[in-house]
């Protein structure tokens, strides 16, 4: 099909191939090249060889020499008069000179490959009509050409048109930390100085809280014993409590630095809680150090292996038990440390909630996973990261629930997903969630609120909850959106809708997920043009190593970027067909230039001890 | 991307397959014709509708390849560390239902 002035426009740096035959001496024009976006097909199918081939700003005015079949590429040899490239880069002026400004740009989400390529042979005929509905061209193919997102030109992003209001505090919550150097065992549980003793014993406790937990062992491991082998980490939680009677958000929150509760687990038969192939082995080289949801390193983990009831590992209530009965241990810890004394308090952090009015107001909106046992969350329990007070987000039916940044970051998600280590959002992760914080603290946005939604099994019940989502975020007449989700799998499908049901009401919403090679999206429509890839793995897989490739600062600054750039209405560029890291980087660098700061990468797998494992599978 | 080292990547074969088992966070499937079993996460299957025993799904795969003839010995001894503990768990199970 031929393309028009615009096309050819847009696609100046493109191979300039012709779309039907051409006879020499003509002057090639728009209407006689081929649209650029099918190209990638034809060349996989090598049906179409690109070498050589003069870009589409080149041929177009020059002479064709010679008459060419469809489908030619042009080289230099079958063109007179071609002009001189010009670079991208001169193109894109507006990056070099607006340092100022705060627009950017941010990654790919590659799109799925699954678009195979339609081929279509008349040896001879008469009178044939061919009616392929758009859609019958596949997900896959379709949905690259309209999903991705990827550089765009860092253009000024107009400065807020309404006058900025006054900053307004919302909401404060204090975190008073207490630092924790030796965990130790002990007739009570106690904190001494630094020292946290656990009561021995405590074991006969957890296992009795639960009638479905038959088993428990308790293990203090320290930097020394990193390289200790582990069963599947199924959480890791910060230890935390309320000062008095104030809610999560609210008031005054006590933690422990050093130190985490990390929770692992099998049935009666050794079977993992929730496991679906290894990712057991030695916990130096199975954890991603530093991510939001995982342990720095450094740090002490407070490790506990649960065993409940045979085969119940694969039902909801054999998780929530474990879960239950380990929040035992913690609940016991958070009880000594209500009646710790304000000497002890190492650090006070004080979170405010800021409101500015006048700035563009947006909203975050986290899918978490609701289809059941491992892919459910308690939400909103009483104590940060505890049990008790809380709801199921699968019982709550995966309505969304709108909570206040303050209450992300005071640990109002208890993560019972447990599935796929490197794209999981543990406990952790929402409370230190870096997008979260980012976007509570830039200058120049207006955060309203965190939308969660959980992600049902059943397609039906997917748009049911994605509907709701889109009206919950008209009410909030928001100018831009965040919509993020962990792992990878149906749940994209309530992702892309999600994303569309916000769309359609004109609202800018960028899209945040692991994608890369695996993760590739299977759906897309129109209003997933500004993605941000999470993946963090060097070959864009799932890589086993826990946290690898969760939302982290540098994405959470990307998205940013992308939609005040968006949110000012500025072109973020379509992403690749493929999963290309470049993008990523390019990206890194536009906002770079534009803010004038450094933005510095979070390290991969390729940091820690090469297990034999990763040597030989996947790198 | 990895899948350059498979030789037959793009033989792409459409599969069917018959639900066997559903709990509340996976799906069983046996491969008609007698082709093998698969078990994979709920939120690696995509259902219009409630996923139940009996239901027929659908698929595009390929053949599966062997990537090389290394043995990776990490993964053998997380077998055999993994089979060795189940063996005593089952023991110790046994042993309690005598004791009682």
């Amino acid at each position: 099909m031929s393309i028009t002035a615009e096309t050819a426009k847009a696609h100046a740096h493109d191979p300039a191939v012709l779309c039907c035959r051409a006879e020499g001496g003509i002057t090639i024009e728009p209407a006689n090249l081929e649209d650029p976006a099918i190209f990638d097909d034809l060349v996989d199918s090598g049906l179409l060889n690109l070498d050589g081939c003069l870009t589409i700003e080149e041929v177009l005015g020059a002479k064709l020499k010679e008459t060419c079949d469809s489908l030619c590429p042009l080289t230099a040899d079958k063109v007179e008069g071609a002009k001189a490239p010009t670079t991208e880069a001169e193109e894109a002026p507006a990056e070099a000179e607006a340092p100022a400004a705060p627009a950017a740009a941010p990654a790919a989400a590659p799109v799925a490959a699954a678009g195979g390529t339609l081929r279509i042979h008349i040896g001879e005929g008469k009178d044939i009509n061919l009616e392929i509905p758009v859609g019958a061209l596949g997900n896959g193919g379709a949905a690259v050409a309209e999903v991705p997102a990827a550089a765009v030109a860092a253009g000024a992003a107009a400065p807020a048109a309404a006058e900025a209001g006054e900053e307004k505090v919302v909401g404060t919550l204090t975190r008073k930390h207490f630092k924790i150097t030796e965990v130790k065992r002990g007739p009570e549980t106690k904190i001494e100085g630094t020292t946290l003793y656990i009561r021995e014993g405590i074991e006969q406790e957890v296992i009795d809280n639960q009638e479905l937990v038959k088993d428990f062992h308790l293990e203090i491991i320290t930097p020394e014993n990193y390289h200790t082998y582990s069963e599947t980490i199924m959480d890791v939680q910060p230890i935390a409590t309320k000062e008095g009677d104030a809610d999560l958000g609210t008031g005054v929150t006590r933690v422990l630095d050093g130190v985490v509760m990390m929770l692992t687990g099998t049935d009666e038969g050794g079977v993992q809680i929730g496991e679906f192939g290894s990712s057991e082995g030695y916990l130096d080289e199975n954890i991603m150090w530093g991510r939001p949801g995982c342990p720095d390193k450094g740090e002490i983990f407070i490790k506990g292996n649960i065993v409940i009831q045979e085969k119940t590992n694969m039902e909801r209530r054999g998780p929530m038990a474990a879960h239950t009965a380990f929040d035992v241990i913690t609940q016991e810890i958070r009880e000594v440390m209500k009646e710790l004394d304000e000497s002890l308090v190492a650090e006070t952090q004080e979170l405010k909630q800021v409101r500015r009015p006048g700035k563009k107001k947006v909203v975050i909106v986290k899918e978490i996973m609701g289809q059941g046992a491992m892919h459910d969350n308690f939400i909103l329990p009483v104590e940060p990261v505890g049990i008790l007070g809380a709801r199921a987000n699968v019982d709550l039916g995966n309505v969304p629930v709108c909570v206040s940044p303050l209450e992300v970051l005071d640990g109002c998600i208890h993560a019972l997903t447990c599935i796929g280590p490197a794209s999981k959002e543990m406990s952790r992760h929402y409370w230190r969630e870096p997008l979260v914080i980012e976007t509570l603290h830039d200058p120049e946005v207006d955060l309203c609120g965190v939308v969660f939604v959980g992600s049902p099994q059943i397609n039906a019940e997917k748009f049911y909850v994605s509907k709701r989502v889109g009206h919950t975020v008209e009410m909030m007449d928001v100018d831009g959106a965040f919509v993020t989700t962990e792992g990878f799998g149906n749940n994209h499908i309530d992702f892309a809708s999600h994303i569309e049901q916000i769309g359609m009401r004109g609202v800018p919403t960028v899209g945040m997920s692991y994608c890369a090679v695996q993760g590739a999206l299977v759906v897309g429509n129109k209003y997933m043009t500004y993605m941000v890839d999470n993946n963090k793995s060097e070959s864009g897989i799932e890589n086993e190593v826990l946290g690898c490739n969760t939302l982290c600062e540098e994405d959470a600054i990307r998205a940013l970027a992308m939609l005040k750039t968006a949110m000012a209405g500025e072109e973020v560029k379509a992403a690749e067909r493929k999963w290309n890291p470049n993008v990523k980087s390019t990206n890194v660098e536009l906002i770079e230039g534009a803010y004038g700061k450094k933005v510095d990468l979070v390290e991969n797998e390729q940091s820690l001890p090469m297990s034999q494992k990763r040597k030989e599978k996947y790198d | 991307m990895n899948n350059e080292r498979l030789h037959y990547g793009d033989r792409i074969i459409y599969m069917e397959g018959i639900v066997v088992d559903v709990d509340d966070c996976s799906i069983s499937v046996d491969l008609k014709g007698r082709l093998g079993f698969f078990k994979a996460p709920k939120r690696m299957f995509i259902c219009d509708t409630e996923p139940k025993v009996g239901q027929e799904i659908g698929w595009n795969m390929s053949f599966p390849e062997q990537l090389g003839p290394e043995v990776n010995e990490k993964y053998v001894s997380n077998i055999e560390k993994e089979r060795r503990n189940q063996e005593k768990m089952r023991r110790q199970m046994e042993n309690k239902e005598v004791s009682k």
